[in-house]
């Protein structure tokens, strides 16, 4: 208790220095959350526009397809899979998914065209899809007086085949059974815009792609992916992981967004790597002030260093001594800059900073810089004004605990 | 009153029983090499018993403070051995002649050299918070060792708003807290005007007739000469004569 009092009482010894070192500190940590909260939010922005858009926060695929697509690769028994993923409290929404890369023929054109097949209600509820439709109506599974099914098209392939709504679309592709498949859909509704994911794509309901595709439907339905959305993005990589786990026996691989997306998860790691540089000149120029302080205060205290070792305490209790002196000095500075920059980070989680220009992101438009407040924004400035702080202690902590008590008593 | 004689317990049983507290053996310090060495300390041999008031005298230079700072294990010597308690302190490793210091030696220094962020009584009770020693105990020897030094009153004050004379008695007290088995003074008495002096040196005086404390002053204060029970006087850094009185 003795020793915490002494710690105090010498970083109050000359306050003025000591609050100068806090604000810098302080200031350092109010920099370093501010950038991470500006970025950790930039991005989670981004990766709730994506993820809730198409990706879903975990998908599940036959294995390898995710590498190497095949219409063979399917999942069997949906019906299963699905109730074990909704039995769990952390799935908000799944859905499932077949891709049929086919030719699209309206009026007079041919395009390809990439046709999915969704479970109309449950995509509904797992992406924005339903909110994209720009002309029309959200798809359903039934089918028209007709007897035809109904489609989705793509805003820049509905331009190129000059489809809209309730014109006839028709289908080619190959089915899983190695025949051609060939159907004509009357057009429901086009979706997204020229820069949205779904621009080339046409979407059928699920039950409507089984039969254009020859594929398993009922209780032996079949699908290429499994799209799931969390509660939170970033449950994703240990979910996966728990679930496959429990999908070792199954062909199945279990791959959260960061595997999907790869290319953008790696972008996006490299871009932080490189704001890691930033802060790290930003806890340089702390430190050199911090290294300032500790340094002026051990060498106008040598003579009392030298009366600590030579009335019995241990240079390792000395070292102690400075390095508490420190980690006190670097608590109060977290706490200081914790104050300033929580309401800073609230604001910019809440409101975010007006973009000049508005970004148009795959059909979804960024138009604010929104912030974060997560425990990681607010520990690892934490820890690095710590770690900093004490890692510039320890020359100086060191010195203090080697130097000989009677050169210590004998400085002036 | 419980004085610190009763609360003192032996640390062995060999050194509390052996009457010898220091034994310097052909102890010598020389400092520089070759035009510039200087022998501040040549083969002192020397041997200092139990409750013994002993002031090392000589003029500026002639070795009385490295003989202290070599006894104190604050200094190695060139050459030559020191036993303190039938140990020899110069084969000692830093935390083991810490350890040694803070159970064995209690140092008064001639410029106080209290912590100036401690109060009087924190100055005091930190040597015994090193030892480990409980908080009931420490707070029972600081008001005995703080009345045996005439210090009531001033628990609470810094070192920076106490006199001369009250610091160097916080420094005495400080020394003694921890029950040494003996007490090294550098010039106690050099920054304090005479009649301070004087009331120190008499409180110390007491304190080794009734507590049978070992006391060793560095020193040219007549004060100090007239009291101490042997004179080893120093010229050059030899011992050139060794008194003692009745």
């Amino acid at each position: 208790m003795l020793i915490i009092k002494l710690a105090f009482r010498n970083i109050l010894r000359n306050r003025r220095r000591s609050l100068l070192t806090l604000l810098s500190m302080g200031g350092g940590f109010f920099l370093l959350c501010l950038t991470l909260s500006m970025s950790e939010g930039s991005y989670s922005n981004i990766i709730n526009i994506f993820t809730q858009d198409h990706t879903g926060h975990v998908q599940i695929h036959h294995t390898n397809y995710l590498e190497r697509p095949s219409l063979y690769k399917t999942i069997d028994k949906l019906d299963t899979i699905l109730a074990k993923i909704e039995n769990n409290p952390q799935v908000v929404g799944v859905t499932p998914r077949i891709y049929g890369p086919s030719l699209a023929y309206g009026k007079n054109k041919t395009f390809p065209a990439q046709v999915i097949g969704i479970d109309t209600e449950r995509e509904a509820q797992t992406t924005r899809l339903k909110s994209k439709v720009k002309l029309g109506q959200y798809l359903t599974s039934n089918m028209t007086k007709d007897g035809y099914f109904e489609a989705m098209v793509g805003y820049s392939l509905a331009n190129n085949l000059a489809l809209t709504v309730g014109d006839e679309l028709v289908l080619i592709s190959q089915g899983i059974d190695g025949s051609i498949a060939n159907d004509i859909f009357i057009v429901k509704a086009i979706v997204g815009d020229a820069n949205s994911y779904e621009k080339m794509n046409v979407y059928l309901s699920l039950p409507a792609m089984q039969q254009f595709l020859a594929m398993g439907q009922g209780e032996q339905s079949q699908a290429h992916e499994l799209a799931i959305i969390l509660e939170h993005q970033q449950l994703a990589q240990s979910f996966a992981k728990s679930l496959q786990q429990q999908l070792l026996a199954s062909e199945l691989t279990v791959a959260p967004w960061q595997v999907v997306e790869s290319s953008f998860y790696n972008s996006m790691q490299a871009d932080k790597k490189g704001s890691y540089v930033s802060m790290g000149i930003i806890i340089f120029i702390v430190s050199i002030g911090v290294l300032n302080t500790i340094l002026m205060g051990t060498l106008e205290r040598t003579r009392e260093f030298g009366v600590l070792k030579a009335i019995g305490t241990r240079p390792m209790s000395v070292f102690n001594l400075i390095l508490l002196e420190s980690f006190i000095l670097a608590m109060f500075s977290c706490l200081l800059g914790l104050l300033l920059s929580l309401p800073v980070c609230y604001w910019l989680a809440t409101s975010g900073i007006p973009m000049p220009e508005p970004i148009d992101m795959g059909g979804i438009i960024f138009d604010t810089m929104l912030g974060e407040i997560s425990w990681y924004v607010v520990l690892l400035p934490s820890g690095v004004v710590i770690a900093s702080t004490l890692l510039v202690s320890f020359i100086p902590a060191m010195r203090a605990a080697q130097i000989s008590p009677l050169k210590a008593l004998q400085a002036s | 009153m419980t004085t610190l004689a009763q609360n003192k317990k032996p640390k062995n049983d060999d050194s509390a029983n052996s009457a010898t507290v220091i034994e310097t053996k052909a102890l010598c310090r020389h400092f520089g090499q070759g035009d510039t060495l200087v022998k501040a300390l040549t083969n002192a041999n020397l041997t200092i018993e139990r409750g013994e008031f002993t002031a090392i005298i000589g003029p500026s230079g002639s070795g009385k403070s490295t003989l202290l700072q070599l006894i104190g294990g604050l200094d190695s010597p060139t050459s030559g051995d020191v036993l303190l308690d039938n140990r020899h302190i110069s084969q000692m490793t830093g935390s083991e002649l810490s350890d040694f210091r803070r159970d064995h030696i209690g140092f008064i220094f001639q410029a106080y050299n209290l912590i100036p962020v401690l109060s009087a009584k924190e100055n005091i009770e930190y040597i015994m918070l090193l030892q480990g020693i409980s908080a009931h105990e420490r707070a029972k020897r600081v008001t005995t060792i703080m009345h045996a030094v005439g210090l009531e009153g001033l628990e609470d004050r810094r070192p920076a708003e106490l006199s001369g004379g009250q610091q160097q008695r916080v420094a005495v007290a400080r020394a003694m807290v921890s029950e040494p088995s003996i007490i090294l003074a550098d010039e106690p008495t050099a920054n304090l005007d005479s009649k301070t002096g004087i009331e120190l040196l008499d409180m110390m005086k007491t304190l080794n007739e009734q507590q049978n404390m070992t006391f060793v002053f560095s020193t040219h204060d007549p004060k100090i000469m007239e009291r101490a029970k042997r004179i080893i006087r120093l010229v050059d850094g030899c011992v050139v004569d060794d008194e003692r009185r009745n």
